[in-house]
């Protein structure tokens, strides 16, 4: 490595702090947008530093919109979501990853096709699905948290198995065995060896599947109605025909970033780790 | 040998039967209706829906009918913002992962910075960059009149402006992880190459040419088909940002085809657009899976 002279030393972190303020401007912007006033919003010039620093936002967002209630099934969504993607998502990528069995190569093939489908095509015929359940098994579907988990978990899988199976793979095999000697059987050698393994990868999977949900806009308009609503849906009815509220908005942006960030800060590395392998590797 | 075999297929028997349940089927039914004439007085009861043959498939594709032209709209839209948002994303993670991969004091901090946008959900960061750019209360506006490059506030969310502005939303949104990415690919590239190619009189633009990108090729070949296979999944973005009526300017298929099944309740037309979309995208996905497989094999 070469050293740099001081001028191009003055430039290189001019760069990283031209960087650093694209990336955190529009944060910067939410977060002191929703200490404002609605005065201030609708009525001045804006100001990256509100004028009169207020909490009303905070307090009257779930006034306006029943967010905390969005915000707790959503947390209901992604988590059921997420625990349902680690334990189905496991042990198939534990199968692929340590059997040989005619159709293996395919089934991958399809996990890779089936992340490339638009979600849009199935719009229709889960609508008419969830209404065939309903009708012939008596189960509600639509508007319901199971309804929803049951679509996250399954768009969730291709990619966390595909994920995993790149952690498992780095797992040796020796392992395994070792535990069946000991006299486990195969599901023992998963749960009591390998699982502990794997926690970095697991974590990553759990991550993303959790994210998803958290995220997931299509499907939950059409799934849910007030009862179930997501908070991703819930942000948008802020902003109606006939008033914008735009400071409680960026307040309840605030309160549905804390557990992304909170889960991320946690896992990190693990994400980071989970996320490249999983997208060099394929 | 043969219960080992057995016990694979029992792994992986849940995740199949979510998936039949989930993709298989629901993909069979959509194809079905697709060829059916199903709409709002049909839905009740849809296997009376009259079938249609192709004919929903002949309108997608026919420029004079409303639905084809705006089907076409769409596709040329997508099409557009896919290229500004993956190229210029592009261009900003390579240079970033390139800064990153140099020593300096705060890496670390920076490096996990710049992936707050990667994390953010859509539906926030959407909606607080449909914020920014409203024309007199945004801040976007606000910034660019004081610095004095426009001279009155630009309409970012209605007309021409709209597929700019979720061009820009999305590359902020998208960058950080294909710089990530490319970081890793930067940093399986051993310092010696650099080190040897400097002995022989290599300068800076030969070593970034001849090892660095070629060493990050398989990666920016993965990066790129990605990118360019999401690209049509883009939905959120643009309900966030314009809700329900985008307009012209920022039609996409996905807001297209919403637009066709909840506002026209023309089921079958709708499935055959998302049809045609499958297609395209699995062609895409044919030609993904072919440069993997050469990949792996190198």
């Amino acid at each position: 490595m070469s050293k740099r002279t001081p001028i191009q030393n003055f430039f290189f972190y001019l760069i990283i702090v031209i960087v650093l303020l694209f990336v955190l401007g529009p944060y910067a912007w939410m977060i002191s947008s929703s200490f404002k006033t609605a005065v201030e919003i609708q009525g001045m010039r804006p100001t990256w530093i509100p004028q009169t620093f207020t909490l009303n936002n905070y307090v009257e967002m779930n006034t306006t919109v029943p967010i905390v209630k969005y915000f707790t099934n959503s947390i209901i969504i992604s988590t059921g979501t997420m625990l349902a993607a680690l334990i189905i998502g496991t042990l198939a990528a534990y199968g692929i990853s340590r059997f040989k069995f005619w159709g293996r190569e395919l089934y991958v093939i399809v996990l890779m096709a089936t992340q490339m489908l638009p979600g849009i095509l199935f719009v229709i015929p889960y609508f008419m699905l969830f209404k065939w359940i309903t009708d012939t098994f008596g189960l509600p579907m639509t508007n319901t948290f199971h309804g929803l988990i049951f679509t996250y978990t399954s768009f969730a899988l291709p990619f966390s198995i595909l994920m995993l199976r790149n952690y498992l793979d780095s797992v040796p095999k020796d392992i395994d065995e070792q535990a069946l000697i000991d006299g486990c059987n195969r599901f023992q050698a998963l749960y009591r060896v390998i699982i502990p393994l794997a926690k970095p990868g697991l974590a990553a999977m759990g991550i993303y599947a959790f994210i998803m949900a958290w995220n997931e806009i299509l499907f939950a308009k059409i799934l849910t109605s007030t009862k179930t609503r997501t908070i991703a849906l819930g942000l948008l009815q802020y902003i109606s025909q006939h008033q914008a509220r735009w400071g409680q908005m960026m307040a309840a942006c605030v309160f549905a970033t804390i557990p992304v960030i909170v889960a991320f800060t946690a896992f990190q590395k693990q994400i980071v780790a989970g996320l490249v392998s999983g997208a060099t590797k394929g | 040998m043969k219960n080992v075999r057995l016990l694979g297929y029992i792994f992986i028997l849940p995740a199949v039967i979510a998936m039949i349940l989930v993709h298989i089927i629901p993909m069979a039914w959509g194809i079905l209706i697709s060829f059916k004439d199903l709409t709002i007085r049909t839905i009740r009861n849809w296997q009376e829906a009259p079938w249609c043959g192709i004919d929903n498939y002949i309108k997608a594709f026919n420029p004079v009918s409303t639905v084809g032209q705006r089907f076409m709209r769409s596709l040329r839209n997508i099409v557009f913002y896919g290229f500004f948002t993956i190229s210029i994303g592009f261009f900003i993670a390579l240079g970033v992962a390139l800064l990153l991969n140099k020593p300096f004091i705060g890496r670390t901090f920076v490096r996990g910075v710049i992936l707050i946008p990667y994390i953010t959900p859509d539906s926030v960061a959407y909606n607080f960059w449909r914020f920014i750019f409203q024309s007199r209360i945004g801040i976007l506006n606000e910034m660019l009149l004081r610095i004095g490059i426009i001279q009155e506030p630009i309409m970012w969310l209605v007309g021409r402006n709209t597929i700019w502005a979720v061009i820009i939303a999305s590359i902020w949104k998208g960058w950080p992880l294909t710089s990530l990415m490319l970081l890793a690919g930067l940093q399986t590239i051993p310092v010696e190459l650099y080190e040897a190619a400097r002995i022989d009189g290599a300068n800076a633009w030969q070593c970034f040419r001849y090892i660095t990108l070629s060493y990050l090729k398989p990666v920016i070949k993965t990066i790129m088909i990605m990118n360019i296979l999401w690209n049509f999944h883009a939905y959120n973005q643009f309900v966030v940002l314009f809700g329900e009526n985008v307009g012209i300017h920022a039609e996409v298929p996905n807001t297209l085809i919403m637009r066709e099944a909840f506002d026209n309740y023309n089921y079958g037309q709708e499935s055959a657009l998302s049809v045609i979309l499958m297609l395209l995208m699995l062609t895409i996905t044919v030609v993904y899976l072919y440069v993997f497989r050469q990949r792996a094999e190198e």
